[in-house]
């Protein structure tokens, strides 16, 4: 009898208190630090080590590269590199991995589309996905410069 | 309104009365739409939530849309059910539903029929949806809709019957079934009205009541989280909406029959309040006990069958009975007539 009165005023009270509804398709949601999003690529930075492939769980990274057009350097540059969103499951490790953060990652998370084909993102496509990037990226305490053994 | 009723009945009488009826209508489905949009606004906020508020200014026009929905849906009457008790089934839910509303008066003028026996009139009407409400789960020839029509019977008549007799106590303190001389019998300040003289009754009525409307914490045939639907299963597009039109009704009469029966009908709370229409009181006190009725859905949850028989025949009916033997002896020593 006395938990029944209880409820009720439980219910009423919740009544007038702050509601957690979030109006989200009308205003951006606002992702936590650290969020894991769409990643954002930054061509000049990559120097086509090829890790953020060989690590990826899934093989959703492909990428190629080609020799440096400035003969004086040695070295290659980046050619293409297509993330596919069907499969990717956005776990962080080709961003931890790659050793010049050429790959990073954003707040960003609306990726439906009405088409499969609007998933697979190219160079181009992650290079304007620069907004909201993820300003911390490898606060674990990796070291900064000659790392290893 | 009382003067029309002891004329004549002549042609232009019928078509005020017809007319009236037609406003009545009217005024009960605006009532329906939006407490079905009240509901869902109260049970939101209760949860925390928001509540409609996409169509229309505030989300006013939800349920508008919700409605005009189910109408535009196929009518289905499955191959194997009983054609004609099926079409029946909704037809005679709502008639009584709405029939019941001609005995309950508003104000001291404002009233459609003026019936000595009114609250006999009113529990013997609300018994046909019973009837209706088990004709169609029978008609649908499923069987799970035939399950949900005998739950439903069940609980119905098993509650009816402390539901009349905890208001027993009520018309032996007013000496009479008419429903104008309960509210006039009560006092003008609120403690002479009869919830509290008639405590017991009261809440018993109360409880009754939420089970009669097959509302949370009783609303086991239904039950939308556990069962298919229950006793219209079958239904679709229009005859269902009769279904829950008369469910909406029902509450619109038990909130008018609380209101008149036990919270002083059209009477202010204090004489020096007479100022304020007599029909913004019944309006105000009609409010508060249909949002008491969201208020309960929002809180508790459903109890089980075994529990629900057992608490309707063991608890319910010997307290209203232990009411009416109170109220008796009440006023055998103290009041004697």
């Amino acid at each position: 009898m006395k938990g029944l009165l209880k409820g009720l005023g439980v219910t009423l009270k919740s009544m007038t208190s702050k509601k957690v509804t979030t109006s989200y398709p009308d205003e951006p949601f606002v992702m936590p630090d650290r969020f894991r999003g769409i990643q954002h690529f930054e061509p000049d930075k990559c120097i086509v080590c090829n890790q953020c492939a060989r690590v990826c769980p899934t093989e959703c990274i492909t990428l190629t590269g080609k020799p440096n057009p400035d003969p004086e350097k040695k070295g290659k540059v980046i050619d293409t590199y297509d993330i596919n969103f069907e499969i990717c499951i956005l776990c962080d490790l080709c961003t931890e991995v790659c050793p010049t953060e050429a790959i990073v990652m954003t707040n960003n998370f609306e990726l439906s589309s009405y088409s499969r084909d609007e998933l697979f993102k190219d160079m181009e496509w992650l290079s304007t996905n620069n907004k909201l990037v993820r300003k911390d990226n490898n606060n674990i305490g990796a070291p900064t410069k000659g790392g290893g053994k | 309104m009382g003067d029309l009723l002891l004329e004549q009945l002549t042609w232009g009488n019928a078509l005020i009365f017809f007319l009236s009826a037609v406003v009545l209508l009217m005024i009960v489905l605006g009532f329906v739409t939006y407490a079905i949009y009240f509901e869902r606004k109260v049970i939101g906020w209760m949860q925390l939530r928001i509540g409609p508020n996409r169509v229309g200014p505030f989300g006013l026009l939800q349920t508008v849309a919700d409605i005009l929905k189910l109408l535009l849906k196929e009518d289905t009457i499955p191959r194997k059910a009983d054609r004609a008790l099926f079409i029946l089934a909704p037809v005679l839910a709502y008639v009584p539903a709405f029939a019941v509303l001609a005995v309950i008066p508003y104000t001291d003028s404002l009233y459609f029929a003026d019936l000595n026996v009114g609250l006999l009139y009113y529990v013997a009407l609300s018994g046909i949806t019973t009837l209706a409400i088990v004709l169609g789960g029978w008609a649908s020839n499923n069987k799970y809709a035939l399950l949900g029509g005998m739950r439903s019977a069940a609980q119905m008549i098993s509650y009816e019957v402390p539901l009349v007799i905890s208001i027993v106590g009520v018309v032996m303190l007013s000496g009479s079934l008419n429903l104008r001389t309960i509210v006039a019998e009560q006092g003008n300040w609120f403690w002479e009205w009869n919830f509290l003289p008639q405590i017991i009754g009261f809440v018993v009525f109360v409880i009754a009541a939420v089970s009669e409307l097959n509302r949370t914490p009783f609303d086991l045939p239904e039950a939308e989280s556990e069962l298919v639907a229950g006793y219209h299963v079958e239904y679709s597009g229009f005859r269902f909406a009769f279904f829950m039109l008369t469910e909406y009704v029902y509450v619109y009469a038990i909130a008018a029959l609380t209101t008149i029966l036990f919270l002083g009908g059209w009477h202010a709370p204090a004489p020096f309040l007479d100022f304020v229409p007599g029909l913004l009181w019944f309006m105000l006190k009609f409010a508060c006990i249909v949002f008491f009725l969201f208020w309960l859905r929002a809180t508790f949850p459903r109890v089980r069958v075994d529990q629900l028989m057992g608490f309707g025949w063991k608890v319910l009916l010997p307290l209203a009975i232990l009411n009416v033997f109170v109220t008796a002896a009440y006023i055998e020593f103290f009041i004697k007539r």
